[in-house]
């Protein structure tokens, strides 16, 4: 292929397996040529719980998005999240020694190799490490330090890690289908990649991807990634709650959230009832909408309140100029943004893949940003390193190059 | 009532860890995490949502047809009858057990209720039984005490020996402004000790080895109220500092319990425990408990440096002590103080009762009362512990609610499994389990 580049991102959801495929040509320009899914039905809470279910519907997505893109998958760029993600920012200082005191790229090297050397649990491991500022001498965001005038140079970066065992799993899975993982990126970040702008990372926002079986969050502001977060709280819970609360199977839960559901209550609706008659095992089963409304709202605005806590703590909240974006199947209930946007206090809008181009409903529907921002997170890095197409995992990462400017 | 002691093979024992409600579930979750290999764990409620929180062993709901899945708002004999009316499921559980332990917090409905129950099976299939029972704080008022009281005594009467914890120990213990959930995870790591500290001392091979015929000999038929101690230690004076660490935990009350033990079994496990050490851990501990048998064991695992000293002690002369309690139920002046499953309150939530339980006749008459309550009310608690069961109580109020209306219109209940998150870790956030209904941690009442 001339000058073009196929390159496959690949979530392994709670609900779906999705595959994205791209081409990439010209060295930026993304398009995306093909999509695959499978409903999940080996993962919860966004990791792998049943290896030989998951096998199959991950192989089943993939010959899809193969038959639909006219291509053979030989690697992909692979998603992780889950609840043993952490994300957190880091500090890297470095003396500059040179008589003249001017920073040279090594300089930068080793400040950066300072921010790399955290004290990590045993058995985490690292999965990015994005470089945010330089300081020097205190002075606040530098850019590009090299050349400047300093005694002291410092990098703060943000850290993503997780679980050594529980990031290998998907990993192993994928290999198991005789696929290469040319490397694994959090899902958080994928998505973001996928539906910000440049401007929403400059003013300030935050994502909220709301999956089956996570929630995942990253912010952004002045450009560069400031904060991410993984809580194990997702759909299913909702799904969860109406099958306690309103004494149906979980199945027919499932399907009264996706037809009744609101994240709103609608004082209207207190008494009135839904029929559940349709259903052979409850014969005239009526279920109150009150009551589905009350249980889904609460849940949801908890799952906001407790990521709002959290921002909170960050002290990030008033960097979010450009508000709050939502992408996943979550965003799709209706009145969610209205309750987003209660709870934040700040404008609230559904994410759509706009920084790619090609298959329309691989860009519209909310729940397919983590993969294809996982082909833009792969096209930058096969930019970063040109000539590795089908690199593996042993990439060394440019990811400075993605997540800062 | 009970037939003799499996015959000894080769093999290991097949241990049973039964969790029984709210307090042996959680126990039994943790346990099933670290137990040794080959101790199978099961976790029992008549309560769905303390099931669904169950990742690590098998669950089974009492009373599928009642109080069906809602849990007993403390009434132990609604308990009672559900376990009575899953009896042939129950005696599956523990047919094969050669152990069976029974985890339960007492006070409750479905813990004191049940517990005596299954032990009763569990004897009669011809397992050793063993209880862990937790009593509550004194703060919890003295219905909910005496409710303990009736049930740790109706669990001694079957069960083999039963392995006791007031969690009011650890506020002794402890300074006062202690956490509720804090005093929590230390009794129940105290009762977790417990249980591991004898299944491995059955399980992990040993160089002196304590086989599963010498706890027998220790604990059968003795219906003793007694106690299990698990004590690290490591470095140059570790021998020193673990006889410290036995002495100063809450179940040896100053050296008193070892004074009045009728036996003793002292198990070391560590990398290298030497003659010396051992000689100089029995010979103190023999001294201070001159009356005793003991029984001494050793396995040579254990982590790196550490000496784990494993102490069991069951108390002596309760033999006698168990017909006198029958008898004091007879002359008991309440109607339904015979009935297996309801107790003679004392009036004293003391600690102190709990390890006087049956040997003092006369206490049982100061109480009277002709059934056992089955919640604590706010008044009489302490202002410090008062809002914690407050907001426990906000927590159950639905759940009560519901019970009584399903119970007036009888409708077909499904069950909702923990199906979805079954074998996922919980999602436990700032120590609030986030895979239980937002709703119901709210208190919200449907209606
Ligand atoms: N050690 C310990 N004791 C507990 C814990 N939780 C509750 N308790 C005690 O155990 C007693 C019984 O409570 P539960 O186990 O919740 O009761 P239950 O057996 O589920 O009974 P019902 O819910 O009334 O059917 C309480 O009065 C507390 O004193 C715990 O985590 N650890
Ligand atoms: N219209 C709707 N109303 C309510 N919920 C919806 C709607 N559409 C989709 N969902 C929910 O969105 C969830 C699926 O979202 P998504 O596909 O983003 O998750 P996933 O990527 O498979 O999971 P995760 O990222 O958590 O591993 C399901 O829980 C589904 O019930
Ligand atoms: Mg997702
Ligand atoms: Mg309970």
């Amino acid at each position: 292929m001339n000058g073009s580049q196929i390159i496959v991102g690949l979530e392994i959801g709670t609900s779906k397996v999705c595959v994205a495929v791209g081409e990439v040509s010209g060295g930026q320009a993304v398009n995306i040529i093909g999509l695959g899914q499978a409903k999940s039905r080996g993962v919860r809470k966004g990791e792998i719980i049943d290896v030989a279910l998951a096998e199959e519907d991950v192989r089943n997505a993939i010959v899809e998005a193969e038959q639909v893109a006219d291509v053979e998958i030989r690697s992909v760029f692979l998603g992780v999240t889950g609840s043993h993600i952490r994300g957190f920012n880091n500090t890297g200082v470095h003396p500059v020694v040179s008589a003249d005191r001017e920073i040279t790229g090594d300089d930068i090297q080793d400040v950066i190799k300072n921010a790399k050397a955290i004290n990590l649990p045993t058995d985490h491991s690292v999965v990015h490490v994005i470089r945010q500022h330089f300081r020097v001498d205190g002075q606040d965001g530098v850019l590009n330090p090299e050349g400047m005038l300093g005694a002291k140079i410092e990098v703060d970066v943000h850290v993503v890690s997780g679980r050594y065992n529980r990031l290998q799993n998907p990993i192993r899975l994928v290999n198991g289908l005789h696929l290469e993982v040319d490397d694994i990126a959090s899902s958080a970040l994928a998505t973001s990649l996928a539906i910000l702008g440049t401007e929403q990372k400059e003013l300030g926002t935050l994502v909220i991807d709301l999956g089956a079986g996570v929630t995942e969050y990253a912010v952004y502001s002045a450009g560069v990634i400031k904060h991410t977060g993984v809580l194990a709280v997702g759909g299913d819970h909702v799904s969860n709650d109406l099958a306690y609360g309103l004494k149906v199977p979980l199945a027919r839960a499932e399907q009264i959230k996706i037809e009744h559901g609101s994240a709103l209550i609608d004082p209207g609706a207190r008494d009135r009832k839904i029929d559940l008659s349709d259903d052979s095992l409850i014969p005239g089963r009526r279920v109150n909408l009150g009551h589905l409304q009350k249980i889904m709202s609460m849940r949801l605005q908890e799952t906001f309140e407790l990521i709002a806590k959290d921002i909170g703590q960050a002290g990030l909240i008033e960097y979010l100029r450009a508000g709050v974006v939502l992408s996943g199947g979550g965003a799709r209930i209706p009145h969610i943004t209205k309750l987003a946007r209660d709870v934040f206090n700040l404008p609230v809008a559904i994410g759509r893949s706009s920084t790619v181009s090609g298959v329309k409903n691989a860009l519209d529907e909310p729940e397919f940003a983590t993969s294809v921002g996982l082909i833009k997170f792969g096209a930058f890095q096969a930019q970063a390193a040109p000539r590795r197409a089908g690199f593996g995992r042993v990439i060394r990462r440019q990811v400075a190059a993605l997540f800062g400017r | 009532m009970s037939k003799p002691g499996k015959k000894p093979t080769t093999a290991n024992p097949t241990i049973r860890l039964i969790g029984l409600g709210e307090t042996g579930v959680k126990l039994v979750e943790t346990l099933a995490m670290i137990a040794p290999e080959g101790v199978v764990a099961h976790s029992l409620d008549t309560d769905n949502r303390s099931l669904s929180r169950c990742h690590q062993s098998r669950t089974f709901l009492l009373g599928q047809a009642i109080p069906c899945g809602l849990g007993t708002g403390g009434d132990s004999a609604l308990a009672r009858a559900a376990v009575e009316s899953d009896s042939d499921e129950l005696a599956g559980i523990v047919d094969d057990a050669d152990l069976v332990f029974i985890v339960a917090g007492m006070g409750g409905g479905t813990g004191t209720g049940a517990a005596p129950f299954l032990a009763n099976l569990a004897k009669q299939a011809g397992a050793l039984v063993v209880g862990v029972a937790a009593t509550p704080f004194d703060c919890e008022g003295i219905q909910r005490c005496n409710q303990a009281i009736g049930g740790l005594r109706d669990l001694k009467q079957v069960a083999d020996a039963v392995f006791h914890f007031p969690n009011q120990d650890v506020i002794q213990l402890a300074d006062a402004d202690l956490g509720l959930h804090r005093a929590l995870d230390i009794a129940n790591r105290h009762l977790c000790e417990a249980v591991l500290g004898v299944s491995r001392m059955l399980l992990e091979p040993g160089m002196l080895n304590v086989s599963f015929a010498d706890l027998q000999s220790l604990l059968r038929d003795r219906h003793s109220l007694g106690a299990v101690v698990h004590v690290e230690a490591t470095g140059d004076d570790r021998t020193d500092d673990a006889m410290e660490k036995l002495l100063s935990h809450p179940a040896i009350r100053g050296g008193e319990t070892l004074k009045e033990a009728g036996s003793l079994l002292v198990n070391f496990s560590g990398a290298e425990v030497t003659m010396a050490e051992m000689n100089a851990v029995t010979s103190a501990i023999g001294d201070r408990a001159s009356a005793a048998r003991l029984v001494v064991g050793a396995s040579g695992h254990g982590s790196g440096e550490t000496l784990q000293l494993t102490v069991v002690i069951a108390h002596a002369g309760k033999l006698a002590e168990s017909e006198q309690d029958d008898a004091s139920l007879k002359t008991s002046p309440s109607s339904q103080a015979s009935a297996p499953g309801y107790s003679d309150p004392f009036t004293s939530p003391r600690a102190d009762s709990y390890l006087d339980l049956g040997s003092e006749p006369g206490s049982s008459n100061r109480g009277g009362f002709a059934y056992t309550p089955p919640a604590p009310t706010a008044d009489a608690l302490s202002p410090e512990c008062r809002n914690d069961l407050i907001q426990e109580a906000a927590k159950e109020e639905p759940n009560r609610a519901k019970r009584r209306k399903i119970v007036q219109e009888m409708l077909p209940l499904e069950i909702v499994s923990k199906g979805r998150f079954e074998n996922s870790e919980p999602t436990i956030h700032k120590g609030e389990d986030l895979d239980q209904p937002t709703y119901i941690r709210r208190g919200v009442i449907l209606n």
